[in-house]
């Protein structure tokens, strides 16, 4: 490897120990603050200001058990599952459809679909907090995980339908042909055809609406409210913060709750998210 | 092939809705609070990390083993109000809110989200059991009780005794000892006065300095009107606080600090001095709590009317209200709130938290020393002066906080300060 760099032109190589330079830097900028979190968890506000980089003295883990107790933990993250699974899931029910018939569509009526669909984008959430609101009171869903579970895929099916349809234009025709001469419906066509070449696009789908599901607040405090036994994890955090004398332990504590679910997720999906962005470069 | 695909699909589906469903079933602690008869609903603030949730949380228990009626406990920190009124809106909210009485809550009474509980006072025999004064701080401007006044506060100011001696001073009480006893600190490396800088807590402080040159009475009329200018003694108050900031008495980086951070640089000895609301004491770690003494912030050597140093005392904490749906339930709400003021809770939360209680009562905390130190203030030590909140229009707030976080930047003159104090009132 050192000898191949070596190898390389100076112009290259300068390139080279640049770019790995900054790759180094981004890790650090992201590692560094995901590093404090985890030690400050296991320290108390003292030593988290004194010597905020260092190790802890011990592997205490009483600030998760206090973060627990103090703010439902558990019930919240079990709610924030709940939420996001159901939501995810039937963002892709519809989703996935949707954007297939998008992407087989040759006349007219299939661009202007498409495009009510990216007027979605036009809409600041915050806006449509009120109606939103209106809504929920009226169907008598308000202060109920069912309603975020329905809304949350409506805010995310602007991006999701851009997303595959642009991914699934890229499939060749001939391939639904084939499936068709064979005698393959159009669902058939859709599950045993597009689907399996569309799991790069489905992961990034599901990677970018868990990010915004998991971390919503304004929407599930409104619209689920208070209640221990259904509120969400963003919901319940903010509870261990106090006007004076927040234990930032516990605080760190219980935002590590928070962050690994999105770790963990992230990690499963990015292969296939980043299988997608290069076929689209290729592609492209 | 078709029939294949639908047989897979109904199994899926019947698989999946067999876990799901006893899933989502079987979760009783995922199952919403129960609203049926004999339950109210109760949306506090006293929950999570603040001082007295727990306390609460095991009254309640015992309450609910005790009588067989549920209470189900809605949680919100800071975002209670708006939760609440959003709720109300819907027809949805709880029947008690357990809330301080500050900017959104202020017109609640009067936009009928919560029902007076004036005549509640007699009828549930609650009168002799609340101080007073909390009574006449939280009834309206048309003779209305807002709400039951259940905890209380006191802003002392705190000091690290052990951090002063250190630099070789002692306790301030005059503002020339003050600037004296920030120079010595500063000298060995150690803030002086720490303060929320950017909020609600360096407004108190400032205007408990102005407070120092004006009587209750103008203070009254300078609060509620925001006229600085039209009164010399506001005016010479924020030149003493201009001279105060100038002499370096408030820590560097003042105006970036919280009320939240103010109190972490106390705790971790980066500052030896914070004006500091007492249910904000209960949470100074006993170690801290040792070399703390409590007392008022330092008159001024000349030109001010107090005769004593200064602590904020109010009766505003948080309060018992009683909402629209509530209304509804007075036989179910009425044997809980009797409860919240007996004997034995009062004690639990004084003695459990650290809470100051506006319940009529000898008991005195044992294991939260600043709070008890403060509660024994008399008038020989400290002058008590008002907390303005409830003279503030709800709509001046924020502004208002602006201009105080501008004051405690190092360039702003007393004449800038006053001129942007009094432009803060005109959105009221």
């Amino acid at each position: 490897m050192a000898r191949r760099t070596a190898a390389l032109p100076l112009r290259d190589r300068i390139g080279s120990i640049t770019s790995g330079t900054l790759a180094w830097i981004y890790a650090a900028l992201l590692i560094v603050p995901f590093y404090y979190f985890i030690v400050s968890s296991f320290k108390d506000n003292e030593q988290i200001f004194e010597s905020p980089l260092a190790l802890p003295t011990t592997w205490d883990l009483s600030n998760f058990t206090t973060a627990i107790d103090q703010a439902d933990l558990w019930l919240a993250v079990a709610n924030s599952v709940l939420t996001t699974l159901f939501a995810l899931l039937l963002t892709l029910v519809l989703a996935l459809p949707a954007s297939f018939a998008l992407a087989r569509a040759r006349g007219r009526a299939g661009k202007v679909v498409e495009g009510v669909f990216a007027l979605g984008f036009l809409i600041p959430s915050f806006a449509a907090l009120f109606p939103t609101f209106l809504l929920a009171a009226a169907l008598g869903l308000f202060h109920t995980r069912t309603f975020v579970v329905f809304l949350l895929p409506a805010t995310a099916l602007p991006l999701s339908v851009v997303i595959l349809t642009s991914f699934m234009r890229t499939i060749p025709r001939e391939l639904e042909e084939a499936a068709s001469m064979d005698g393959a419906t159009s669902l058939q066509v859709l599950r045993q055809v597009y689907l399996p070449i569309c799991i790069p696009g489905i992961a990034t789908v599901l990677l970018l609406n868990f990010l915004s599901f998991w971390n919503a607040y304004l929407y599930p405090l409104i619209l689920i409210g208070p209640d221990t036994a259904q509120r969400t994890i963003q919901v319940a955090l903010p509870t261990l913060k106090v006007d004076a004398g927040t234990d930032y332990g516990v605080l760190m504590a219980g935002t590590l709750f928070t962050l690994l679910p999105v770790y963990l997720v992230y990690t499963l999906l990015q292969r296939q998210m980043q299988r997608a962005l290069l076929s689209g470069a290729v592609k492209g | 092939m078709t029939h294949d695909v639908s047989r897979r699909a109904v199994l899926k589906a019947a698989i999946g809705g067999g876990i799901v469903t006893p899933l989502l079933a079987s979760c009783g602690a995922l199952v919403p609070a129960s609203d049926g008869p004999g339950s109210i609903s109760v949306h506090t603030q006293l929950s999570g990390a603040v001082a007295g949730a727990q306390v609460f949380a095991d009254v309640v228990a015992a309450y609910q083993r005790r009588t067989g009626r549920t209470v189900a406990q809605l949680k919100n920190g800071s975002d209670l109000p708006i939760v609440f009124e959003t709720s109300t809106l819907a027809g949805k909210e709880a029947d008690v809110a357990i809330v301080n009485m500050m900017g959104r809550t202020l017109g609640w009474t009067g936009a009928g989200a919560t029902i007076p509980v004036t005549g509640l006072l007699d009828d549930w025999g609650l009168r002799d059991k609340i101080v007073p004064e909390a009574l006449e701080e939280w009834t309206d401007g048309e003779g209305r009780l807002r709400a039951f006044p259940f905890t209380r506060t006191n802003w002392p100011v705190s000091f690290n005794t052990g951090l002063l001696e250190e630099a070789g001073v002692e306790i301030p009480t005059t503002s020339d000892e003050l600037i004296a006893v920030a120079d010595a600190l500063r000298s060995r490396g150690i803030g002086p006065v720490t303060v929320g800088g950017s909020d609600w807590s360096g407004q108190k402080l400032f205007l408990q300095i102005l407070q120092g040159f004006v009587s209750q009475e103008e203070a009254r009329r300078v609060f509620s009107t925001g006229r600085l200018s039209e009164s010399a003694g506001a005016v010479a108050g924020v030149e003493h606080f201009v001279e105060l900031r100038d002499a370096g008495v408030f820590v560097d980086d003042v105006q970036g600090y919280t009320s939240d951070s103010e109190l972490t640089q106390f705790n971790t000895r980066k500052a030896a001095i914070v004006p500091a609301m007492s249910s904000a004491l209960a949470l100074v770690p006993a170690e801290r709590a040792k070399e703390v003494a409590v007392g008022g912030w330092p008159v001024p050597s000349s030109g001010g009317v107090l005769d004593r140093p200064s602590v904020i005392k109010s009766y505003n904490g948080h309060g018992i209200w009683i909402s629209e749906n509530g209304a509804e339930k007075l036989d179910l709400i009425k044997p809980f709130v009797q409860d919240l003021f007996s004997d034995a809770v009062t004690d639990a939360f004084i003695l459990g938290s650290g809470r100051d209680m506006n319940r009529v009562t000898d008991t005195v905390s044992t294991d939260f020393p600043l709070v008890a130190q403060a509660s024994r203030l008399t008038d020989d030590d400290v002058t008590p002066v008002m907390l303005p909140d409830l003279l503030i229009p709800d709509s001046v707030f924020e502004p208002m906080i602006k201009v105080t976080a501008m004051a405690y930047g190092s360039s702003a003159s007393a004449e800038r300060i006053v001129d942007a104090f009094e432009k803060s009132y005109d959105a009221a």
